[in-house]
Parts: C-alpha cells; sequence; structure tokens
C-alpha cells in the first residue's frame, strides 16, 4: 500500500504539473505500445476493463488486521495484464480514487508513478524468477514484496523531493517521518504479499489460461 | 449491493448514482463541462498556497452549494473520515516537528514532542484544503448524470484508455455487488473474526481471488455477447453533452479570474 496519501494543496502548483506531464508521458508510451507493438485486442481490453473493476472493488474493502487496512493489488495488476494495460489500469483507479476523496486530483500524477513503478517492478520479478522459483505463491509473493518495496521508495523520493506545502522542516526531518509511515507501509505489504501469492495461486489452479506460460 | 457494504468509510457509489440520476437542481441542469472546469478551477485554487480565512470562506461556498443542490450533508461528513485520515496519517506526524510558538509539549522515552501553532495551523490548512475538493468533486458526480459523464470519458480519453474506462466504469457496479455478495456469504457463514491473521488471510485471499476469476469469465461472457451485438472494437457514447449557457461561460471566467487574482497575490508567483 505505498499510494501517497497526501489530498489536494499538498504539493505545490509547480510539482503538481511536473509529476503529471511525467505521468501523462508514462501513460501516452503505454497507449503507444498497446497500439503499435500489442496491436489492440478486444478480448485484452475487456479484461482489463474488468480487472479495473474488480482491483477497485477490492481495494475498497477494509482488512480486519492491525485495525483494519486496505490492499493496494497494483502488484497483482502488473502479473496479471503485464506494465502496458498496467499503467492503464492503475490511472484509471487513481482518477476515481480521487473522485471519491482517496488521495487528491493533484496527486494523480504523483501516484500513478508510484503505482507504475509497483506494476512494473511486481512483473519484471514475476518473469525475472520463474526459472529460480518455479512455486507461483512464493513467487508471486516476492514480486508483490519487491514492487511495493520499490514503490515505497518511490513515494519517498517523491515527497522528498517536491516537498510538502507549509512544512519548515529540514530534509532528515521529513525523511524521518517518511521512514515511519514507510515501515507500516511494508508491514501492510507482507500481508499484501501473502494475499497475493494465495490470489496468484488460486487463479492459476482455476483458469490457467489467464496467466501466461503458467500450469497448475 | 452498495459500497456501503463493503467498508463503512468510503462514499456510497449506488446512493451517489441515486441522486445523479433522480435529484432535481439549478446544479444538475448546468453544463458537465462548466462543473469539470470549476473543478480544475478549485484544485488550482487550493493548490496555491492561501491563507486560512480565503480557503475557510471557499470551503462554506462549496458545501453552501452542495446543500443547495438538495444533496445529503449528513452523509458528506461521514465521508469525510476517509480524506481527513489521510492529512493526519502524514501531515498529522509532521506537524509535531514543525517550528513556532508551542501548544502542547510532553516527553516520549526522553524525547521531546512538542506541537506548535503553526504545526496546527498546517493541519487545519491542509485538511479544509481536502474538504474543498472532495466536497466539490462528490458535488459534481451527485449532479451529473451517468450518460453524460460516460460521453465526457469518450471525449477526453484516448483509445483504447476510454474504452477501458468506459467498461470499467458499467462492470464497477456489477464488481461491487458481486465483492459484496461473496463478502456477505463468508459473513453468514462465521467469517470476519480475527481467529489468526494466517486465517483471516487465507479467507480474504479466497474472496479476492474468486472475484478476479468470476469477474475474468463475466468478461468473457459480456466479451462474446458484445460480438454477438455487433461490437466492432469501439464503444462509442452518442449522447450530447449539455452546451454551455452564456451566463457558466460569465461564471468559468470569473473563477479563472479569481484563480488569477490569487495566483498574483502568492509571493512565489509573481505577486
Amino acid at each position: 500500500m505505498a499510494h501517497i496519501h497526501l489530498e489536494d494543496g499538498s504539493f505545490t502548483l509547480f510539482w503538481v504539473a511536473v509529476w503529471w506531464v511525467i505521468a501523462l508521458v508514462v501513460v501516452a508510451a503505454a497507449i503507444v505500445w498497446i497500439r503499435s507493438v500489442k496491436k489492440t485486442d478486444n478480448r485484452k481490453i475487456t479484461l482489463a476493463a474488468f480487472c479495473t473493476a474488480a482491483a477497485f472493488a477490492i481495494s475498497q474493502v477494509s482488512l480486519p488486521l492491525f485495525g483494519g487496512v486496505h490492499l493496494n493489488l497494483t502488484p497483482l495488476i502488473g502479473i496479471l495484464v503485464g506494465p502496458a494495460f498496467g499503467s492503464l489500469i492503475v490511472l484509471i483507479i487513481n482518477i476515481l480514487s480521487a473522485a471519491i476523496g482517496h488521495g487528491g486530483w493533484g496527486l494523480v500524477g504523483a501516484n500513478l508513478l508510484v503505482n507504475v513503478t509497483e506494476v512494473i517492478v511486481a512483473y519484471g520479478t514475476w518473469k525475472v524468477l520463474k526459472r529460480l522459483i518455479p512455486g507461483a505463491f512464493a513467487r508471486a509473493g516476492i514480486a508483490t514484496l519487491m514492487g511495493l518495496f520499490c514503490g515505497n521508495l518511490a513515494m519517498i523520493a517523491i515527497i522528498l523531493i517536491s516537498g510538502v506545502q507549509g512544512v519548515n522542516q529540514t530534509s532528515s526531518q521529513i525523511l524521518a517521518g517518511l521512514t515511519l509511515i514507510a515501515g507500516v507501509n511494508m508491514g501492510v505489504a507482507v500481508i499484501e504479499a501473502f494475499i497475493t501469492g494465495m490470489i496468484i495461486a488460486a487463479i492459476i489452479k482455476a483458469r490457467p489460461d489467464l496467466l501466461e506460460g503458467e500450469r497448475p | 449491493m452498495s459500497t456501503a457494504s463493503l467498508s463503512d468509510h468510503i462514499p456510497d457509489l449506488n446512493l451517489i448514482t441515486w441522486y445523479a440520476e433522480k435529484q432535481q437542481s439549478y446544479f444538475t441542469r448546468l453544463s458537465p463541462w462548466t462543473k469539470f472546469a470549476f473543478l480544475i478551477l478549485i484544485i488550482l485554487l487550493v493548490t496555491l498556497p492561501g491563507n486560512l480565512t480565503v480557503i475557510a470562506v471557499l470551503y462554506l461556498v462549496i458545501l453552501g452549494a452542495y446543500a443547495a443542490a438538495h444533496l445529503p450533508v449528513r452523509k458528506l461528513f461521514g465521508w469525510y473520515t476517509m480524506p481527513a485520515v489521510f492529512v493526519l496519517s502524514l501531515v498529522g506526524i509532521m506537524a509535531w516537528s514543525e517550528p513556532g510558538n508551542p501548544v502542547i509539549s510532553f516527553a516520549v522515552a526522553g524525547f521531546p514532542v512538542i506541537l506548535t501553532d503553526k504545526g496546527i495551523l498546517l493541519v487545519v490548512t491542509l485538511l479544509l484544503k481536502a474538504l474543498i475538493v472532495v466536497t466539490f468533486s462528490l458535488f459534481f458526480l451527485m449532479t451529473t448524470r451517468y450518460m453524460h459523464f460516460s460521453a465526457m470519458i469518450y471525449r477526453i480519453f484516448p483509445s483504447p484508455l476510454d474504452q477501458i474506462f468506459l467498461m470499467a466504469y458499467r462492470f464497477l457496479f456489477l464488481t461491487l455487488a458481486m465483492t459484496g455478495s461473496v463478502l456477505k456469504a463468508v459473513r453468514s457463514r462465521g467469517g470476519g473474526l480475527i481467529h489468526s491473521i494466517r486465517m483471516q488471510g487465507r479467507m480474504f485471499a479466497e474472496v479476492f481471488a474468486l472475484v478476479f476469476i468470476r469477474s475474468f469469465e463475466r468478461s468473457e461472457r459480456v466479451h462474446k455477447a458484445m460480438i454477438a451485438r455487433g461490437f466492432s472494437g469501439s464503444y462509442g457514447t452518442a449522447t450530447a453533452i449539455p452546451e454551455l449557457r452564456y451566463t457558466e461561460y460569465l461564471l468559468i471566467c470569473a473563477g479563472a479570474a479569481i484563480v488569477v487574482a490569487v495566483a498574483l497575490m502568492t509571493p512565489s508567483l509573481g505577486g
């Protein structure tokens, strides 16, 4: 759960614009890649739409652990649909979330970069570890942990670079606060890794065709 | 089944949709483009470093518009929980180290912990800014019909992003209902009690896996049905979005002028 839990007004206009522009470049690259390299496949689009709806619905479920947490499921999205469709899915989830107050509109760009980091790292780890770790549960769990860890690093970097409006602290003081939050996030990441591992194992058992090159 | 059954701190999408489709007021007759322009102007305004009085007045104006549109104010205060928690979870920590005049001070394990007046001002300012945008976002959602939103998505986003967004928006209600049903079934069999993290984790993993698998299977059925009805890869919308009237152009210009004036008064932006 490496979402930047900041609302509108937290970043200056300059940094809101910077993160939005970088995020739009990432989304544009994903769209160009899907259109030209992957070729738009209607079935894949329908799957991506349902994946978006399912991920958004599940991320709204409050789990009764540690006083109530929710999952991000970005690593799971990365493993299931890959980085290109994953980037589009996390953009839509961030827009829907901003619409109901789950993160600010101005922060959608920054949040997208954090989530895309999680998607790419989780997908890459899942693919790279295939030969080393054949078991889907452990591999998906490690991929999720790696994705969320890197997402946390991206979150810390974005907040440290941007600063928070009205905060007159040194970088080391801000870093101390962010480290505390990142620590809590990684605690939740362990739960998410466990749950993602079980989801992937269950999907491979029931519908192995949904994951390329995987067998039950 | 509504989102309220999933979690009690998030806005109920079914209730939001009901107000959007059934409620009638001056604001429902405004062009969705006008409300979209105002959303951008409000985000710009709260992103600029303004003083607390201006922010408080802006919040009261938007809350007044929300109430005047006959939208549920008590529900809105309940939905404030999530943005408030987000502000407090990060800025609430930073506020304790903020320089200023001490208001509260105590020691934890020998280390002094001080809350200053500027720390409190920081939390209140960011909280109000968050509530301004959340209130207007919900106001926008609850005064704009689904067909107009879908037409806006179709015009704003490039393909295939618009296709995924339009389908996801439509499937969202099905998936939320399915997730709610699965959770209800789990709870009715004694699930939901904290036996151990392992047991809870396994149970929720199975619930989530089931939601994903059923979602995929449903998407395949929907896709086949769409092809049977002549779907050629483009999920278009033919709805005409109500155009802006002269008064709406004037309103947007006035709003833009306020944003420019605030920007010019901001020291770091040339004021």
